[in-house]
């Protein structure tokens, strides 16, 4: 296990960690401010995952595809919101629950009825298919390192756009208190929509940039959902600086936890032991740390309410 | 075909009734108090005749199906009494039916053969599974309580999926049956679903039953007013940790009766949208009504098996009817009748 | 020696110390009112006494025992009863039904599984009884959410009552109540002196006064003065703090 072999590690972890930022920052957002648990989210994720797969290929355009991916997903999350989310704010969070899972079994037919049961194989753009020389003797693929760039640009534009505008201004009064917010005039459906609307924007950005690197098919939303809502637990429900912090925290331990795992264990246990313990550890490892933090901090470390 | 959905809707109409029983000022139960007693007995009958009359209307297919109904309704009874009397929403459910099931792989491997010992191990392994997960779990509220039951049956899975003993993640086939005793083997072809039959049979009885005891009160009692129950003096903590070992345990024999049904175990048995999906059953039959947990898994088993036959796409409609039932029927199944008998 | 004592009780919200080193005494057969203007905080004070808030510092002893490391629930069974300031019954459920569970807590386990409640007629009887000594009698089959406010704060009092406390903690038993069924209220709160000793939380100041053997001040978290009505009524601080705002409003 060189220094190389950690820094690659590092740079994958950073890399997967500011894509569950992505998808975990809409999550948070409409946890936090409308109460609503969202299982349907990761579906939002798979809509942007496909189209831009399915446009790249059409258009041999990765730019086309990515912000297709966006406006599609966009335009399905606002129908969705207008018919089925928006009746579901004031619900109970099982009755949420019960609904999302309903849309998530609607948009996998969906899905398999448009685009077909086998998975896609998306490419990675020509101009970045090849690794790019990091330093002396580290090659690093160059498609990885635009979605470090894309997810540091996006945080830190999710970051102005709450901190510094007048709609993230609405956005972290909603988020904070929301009665506070309607007293204070705030047209709270307007907010909910637009922060809806923004967080599926996002989860469809997060899935065509991922669709190189993974892939692409149905169950894929199911799958990413969990990683995601563990970082808006372990962030606290409704913060934006917690989701980021948390999902880096979740991307990097799961990350190294695939890595390095196996390669410790093998160093102290028997090989047919660390062979099966290894990969087990390396998947509960974002789960423990999700109960060790709920145990210290049990609102996540940030949390948005005082 | 047809005959699943009549059946179910028959089933859905008449038990619905019963659920009005649990209320004595309702008027159904007022009117037709030996009915609605009766209807138990009425439906366990029809159960347990099903495998003799299957072969004359040519629905042998289904003794299988239904035997599947019974053991999903047996995990759904355990979490609408956890979930629908104790309030505890549990998204990790199917994280004890794998425990049970791997339980009884654990055993078949290391070379025991009996059934009942697989089963009761089943039991037992799940519950104590549920002892240390409530313990820690049960310290949280809310969303919160959700997602760390949720993260310890994600723990459950990815260890299922290292266990290359027992295949990893392409599970382990169980190729003898187990033994349920000279008594039992080879009497009847369907002697397991009659085994099974009792069985739910048992457990939703004694769930009836403790509904209506002291502890059941209590359990809802804390789901409708946490707070005062502490002020009343009871040990809520411990009420609610009970209810969740019995519940694992109970989670964890239909996993040990699933193993034996499908003759096959993998990881994809605790996978999140397994509990999730039990979750659904339960509320779309009833959240803690005596009824919903069956209804819910034979309205639900019933619109799959007979979507499947149609069509690929057997998705989407249960979808639909997700989002009609949360929009048209938000108490469940269950309700439904008895609020057309309270309107009257 | 008190039947009660508290000592140096604390609690901080963040900066904000709610309880600032409470000590306070109550006798046997004693009924001690405790007041003060909103946000001196007294329910505070009642959510320590009663655990359902951990305090960060300070001693609770009933009866000489000490009950500080205890559990809510446990100090129930000490005979520390209280009732909520914010009624709090089981809403669905029948006045019988609330009564039941209360008396349910106090007689056996509550971890028996098998056998009907309905068939325990020693629970029944009890529950009964309390239903006849708390005027809940003719609305025993009314689900709770639907009795009126006063029946509410009643079926509320009887519910702590079902614990036989030693010390009953009652905070603000009159918030909300007009005129005839605060009469009710404090004929009822005055017949439980002989079988228990009670803190009594009350705006209502008339209540006060015809309730309290004895009267606790508290501002912004501290005691300012104990004492019976003439003491508190001809102290200067209480008068300038705590009456003069009071008779504004």
């Amino acid at each position: 296990m060189d220094a190389i072999f950690v820094f690659e590690q590092l740079l994958n972890g950073l890399g997967y960690g500011l894509m569950l930022f992505l998808i975990a920052a809409g999550l948070t957002l409409v946890f936090g401010i409308m109460d609503t648990m969202n299982l349907a989210h990761g579906s939002l994720y798979m809509a942007g995952a496909y189209v831009a797969a399915r446009v790249h290929e059409a258009s041999a355009s990765f730019a086309l595809a990515v912000l297709a991916a966006v406006l599609v997903t966009v335009a399905v999350a606002a129908l969705l919101e207008v018919l089925v989310i928006r009746r579901l704010y004031r619900r109970d969070h099982l009755v949420q629950v019960l609904a999302t899972f309903g849309i998530i079994l609607i948009a996998d037919d969906a899905v398999k009825a448009i685009w077909g049961v086998a998975p896609l194989m998306a490419s990675t753009p020509a101009a970045l298919a090849g690794p790019v020389q990091l330093a002396e003797g580290l090659p690093y693929p160059s498609y990885r390192l635009l979605l470090i760039a894309a997810g540091l640009l996006v945080a830190l534009g999710l970051y102005l756009l709450v901190n510094k505008t007048r709609i993230g201004m609405l956005v972290r009064a909603g988020a904070s208190n929301r009665q506070m917010a309607e007293f204070m005039g705030v047209r709270v459906g307007t907010v909910f929509a637009f922060v809806f609307a923004l967080g599926a924007g996002l989860a469809a950005l997060a899935g065509a940039l991922m669709a190189p690197i993974s892939s692409v098919q149905i169950g894929m939303g199911e799958a990413i959902l969990i990683p995601a809502l563990v970082v808006i637990v372990i962030g606290g429900i409704g913060s934006i600086r917690g989701a980021f912090v948390a999902a880096l925290l979740v991307g990097l331990v799961d990350t190294a936890g695939r890595a390095f795992l196996p390669l410790a264990l093998r160093a102290v246990l028997p090989p047919s032991v660390a062979a099966d313990l290894g990969p087990a550890l390396a998947g509960i490892a974002m789960y423990v740390l999700m109960a060790a933090v709920l145990t210290l901090k049990p609102a996540g470390l940030f949390p948005a309410r005082a | 075909m047809n005959r699943p959905a009549s059946d179910s809707s028959r089933v859905a109409a008449t038990t619905g009734a019963a659920a009005v029983a649990e209320h004595p000022h309702q008027p159904f139960a007022v009117r037709f108090p030996g009915f609605a007693r009766r209807l138990p007995w009425l439906v366990l009958a029809i159960l347990a005749l099903f495998p003799l009359l299957a072969p004359t209307f040519g629905l042998e297919y289904y003794v299988g199906f239904v035997r599947r109904l019974l053991i999903v309704a047996i995990a759904a009874s355990s979490l609408n009494f956890i979930l629908g009397y104790g309030g505890m929403a549990a998204l990790g459910h199917a994280g004890f039916i794998g425990v049970g099931a791997y339980t009884v792989v654990a055993l078949v491997e290391a070379g025991f053969s009996s059934a009942w010992l697989a089963w009761g191990g089943a039991l037992v392994v799940a519950g104590l599974s549920a002892a240390l997960i409530g313990a820690v779990s049960l310290r949280t509220r809310g969303v919160y309580f959700i997602m760390i039951t949720l993260a310890f049956a994600q723990m459950l899975y990815y260890l299922a999926v290292s266990l290359r003993t027992y295949g990893g993640d392409d599970g382990y086939g169980l190729y003898t049956p187990l033994e349920m005793g000279v008594w039992l083997d080879g009497v009847h072809p369907d002697v397991f679903y009659w085994v099974v039959l009792v069985i739910a049979a048992l457990v939703f009885a004694c769930f009836s039953r403790v509904a209506h005891s002291r502890y059941g009160h209590a359990l809802r009692g804390i789901r409708d007013n946490e707070t005062r129950m502490v002020a009343l003096g009871y040990p809520v903590y411990r009420l609610k940790l009970a209810g969740f070992i019995a519940a694992g345990a109970v989670a964890g024999l239909a996993g040990g009766l699933l193993a034996s049904h499908n003759a096959f175990v993998s990881p994809a048995m605790m996978h999140w949208t397994q509990s999730a999906l039990l979750l659904v059953m339960v509320m779309l039959g009833g959240l803690g009504r005596r009824w919903g947990a069956p209804l819910g898994v034979a309205l639900w088993l019933v619109l799959e098996e007979t979507l499947k036959m149609h069509t690929d796409y057997w998705h989407w409609p249960l979808g639909v009817l997700l989002l009609l039932a949360v929009f048209h029927a938000p108490q469940g199944l269950a309700a439904l009748s008895e609020r057309r008998e309270g309107g009257r | 020696m008190s039947l009660f004592v508290a000592e140096g009780l604390v609690k901080r919200f963040g900066g904000l110390l709610a309880t600032d080193h409470v000590d306070l005494a109550v006798e046997r057969g004693e009924i001690h009112a405790l007041i003060g203007p909103n946000g001196a905080g007294k329910s505070t004070l009642v959510n320590l006494i009663s655990g359902l808030l951990p305090a960060d510092a300070g001693r609770i002893v009933l009866d000489g025992v000490d009950l500080t490391a205890l559990a809510p629930h446990q100090r129930v069974h000490h005979g520390l009863a209280r009732c909520f300031q914010i009624t709090s019954v089981f809403r669905n459920d029948s006045v019988r039904d609330n009564l039941l569970l209360a008396v349910q807590a106090q007689a056996g386990s509550s971890f028996r599984c098998l056998r009907r409640r309905e068939a325990e007629t020693a629970l029944m009887d009890a529950a009964l009884a309390l239903a006849d000594r708390t005027g809940l009698a003719a609305v025993l089959e009314r689900p709770a959410g639907v009795l009126p406010h006063g029946m509410q704060k009643r079926l509320d009092l009887a519910l702590a009552l079902a614990a036989h406390p030693r010390l009953l903690l009652l905070d603000e038993p009159m918030a909300g109540m007009g005129p005839e069924d605060s009469v009710q209220m404090i004929e009822l709160i005055g017949r439980l002196r002989s079988e228990t000793a009670i803190l009594l939380i009350e705006h209502d100041m008339d209540a006060v006064f015809r309730l309290a053997d004895r009267i606790s001040v508290l501002v912004y978290g501290r005691v300012l003065t104990s004492g019976d009505a003439a003491h508190v009524k001809g102290h200067a601080e209480v008068q300038s703090v705590y009456l003069g705002t009071e008779a504004h409003a």
